[in-house]
């Protein structure tokens, strides 16, 4: 995937001690690891790029595989083909589905250790479960920071407990931040895809148009519907981003190629 | 034969319906609740289904309701939904969702549609603590994800 992947746990969980920690980072590379050796198409030597090219049929690929294709064709009929696991070539790509479903395991193994305080985030891509902390009022002295950084205090007084929050940046002006989002219940994972002018490039559904949006953000209740979406609504452009947001329960914050945004109600900041 | 069948599918619905619209504020009889049903599934369904409402309720649909009916409160987990229906001589008209409140007193709009928004508008979390970034320039410079390992440094 190519990417590195960043791993919080809240303090609820970090309490077990560092190790917890450090074997919590070990479920999730290993997870990663496994979709990256099965899926990457960076390596020549992985079953979807065997597959790409052709060495390996399709029907003879492993379930894994297949599953995860299976998986991607169904997110193409819910979005009426806007989403799709095909280039424009024909070629198989499933990038669109991999990294969900990468991240998604990683959790599922993490919640599986007894941990239910955590957030993973996958080049940009978040799913969070629990709380970060609890706020506290007082911190105690330095000394009893833990070596990694990480203080623990005594609670002087508990007040609002926090949600994990993540901060939507600007993508014409990367210092900035547009939004920052508490992760609650029960949207509980965001994904952002682009248009970028450089780098990578989404093929869009509208008539070899570019998108209309240079950034799309979409809040869901699982990462794999986040990412799915984000990539369908930049590829779709403000119809798709209209079906999308009428259809499934998701937050959307879009960038258009002008700076303007577009927000759905739950996004707007309360009064 | 499929008469019948179809009239006995009509009715199962019917009990669904009647049940809640027993719980609103209006209380609807049950021949009436079948002719508003059967008006909401297949045509098929309709001819049969009037014939059998014809045949079976004593008090026949005399006068068809009209009017505005408030259907009860049902909780979700985005809130309450609440809708109410048009009804005009035992044809639904219109349905009207109304306004909710979510749990946070927000209100939230029954449209989920994005619209345009401010900056100055956009969520912006009571606490400074942000624990994680996102954005399109992500994976393609280092930028976002070198700031995402600092935020991990710095313990945030």
């Amino acid at each position: 995937m190519g990417t590195m992947v960043s791993l919080r746990l809240g303090a609820a969980d970090f309490e077990h001690g560092a190790s917890a920690l450090a074997s919590a980072a070990q479920t999730v590379a290993t997870v990663f690891g496994r979709w990256d050796e099965q899926f990457s198409l960076y390596r020549k030597d992985s079953e979807l790029s065997r597959v790409a090219r052709g060495d390996i049929r399709l029907t003879d690929a492993s379930d894994g595989l297949r599953d995860c294709y299976a998986v991607a064709l169904n997110w193409r009929d819910r979005t009426q083909g806007v989403f799709t696991p095909h280039r424009a070539d024909g070629v198989i790509d499933l990038s669109g589905v991999v990294k969900g479903l990468a991240i998604a395991e990683a959790g599922a193994a993490l919640s599986t250790n007894g941990l239910a305080n955590w957030s993973i985030n996958a080049g940009g891509d978040v799913l969070v479960s629990g709380r970060p902390s609890d706020r506290f009022e007082a911190w105690e002295s330095a000394d009893s920071a833990m070596p990694t950084g990480h203080r623990v205090a005594a609670p002087a007084a508990v007040t609002d407990i926090p949600e994990w929050v993540v901060a939507i940046v600007d993508p014409f002006d990367r210092g900035d931040v547009i939004a920052s989002v508490p992760l609650r219940h029960p949207l509980r994972a965001v994904a952002t895809s682009g248009s970028a002018e450089r780098g990578e490039h989404i093929w869009t559904a509208l008539n070899s148009e570019p998108s209309p949006f240079r950034q799309v953000s979409v809040f869901a209740a699982d990462i794999v519907t986040a990412d799915v979406l984000a990539t369908a609504i930049v590829a779709g452009g403000e119809a798709t981003l209209n079906e999308m947001t009428d259809r499934f329960a998701i937050d959307v914050l879009a960038v258009l190629r002008d700076g303007q945004l577009l927000a759905t109600p739950g996004l707007r900041r309360s009064e | 034969m499929r008469a019948r069948a179809v009239a006995l599918a009509a009715l199962a619905s019917v009990s669904i319906v009647g049940i809640g619209w027993q719980l609103g504020s209006q209380a609807i009889d049950a021949s009436h609740s079948l002719a508003l049903s059967a008006v909401r599934t297949d045509p098929a369904a309709v001819a049969d289904a009037a014939a059998a409402a014809a045949t079976s309720a004593a008090s026949a649909t005399a006068a068809a309701q009209s009017g505005t009916f408030t259907g009860s409160v049902v909780a979700t987990r985005f809130g309450n939904m609440q809708v109410s229906v048009t009804i005009d001589a035992s044809t639904i008209t219109d349905i009207t969702a109304l306004q909710l409140t979510n749990h946070d007193g927000r209100s939230v709009q029954i449209s989920n549609r994005a619209a345009p928004i401010l900056r100055s508008e956009v969520l912006a979390a009571q606490s400074a603590s942000v624990q994680n970034v996102s954005g399109a320039t992500y994976t393609t410079d280092g930028y976002l994800q070198s700031l995402q390992s600092a935020l991990d440094s710095a313990g945030f």
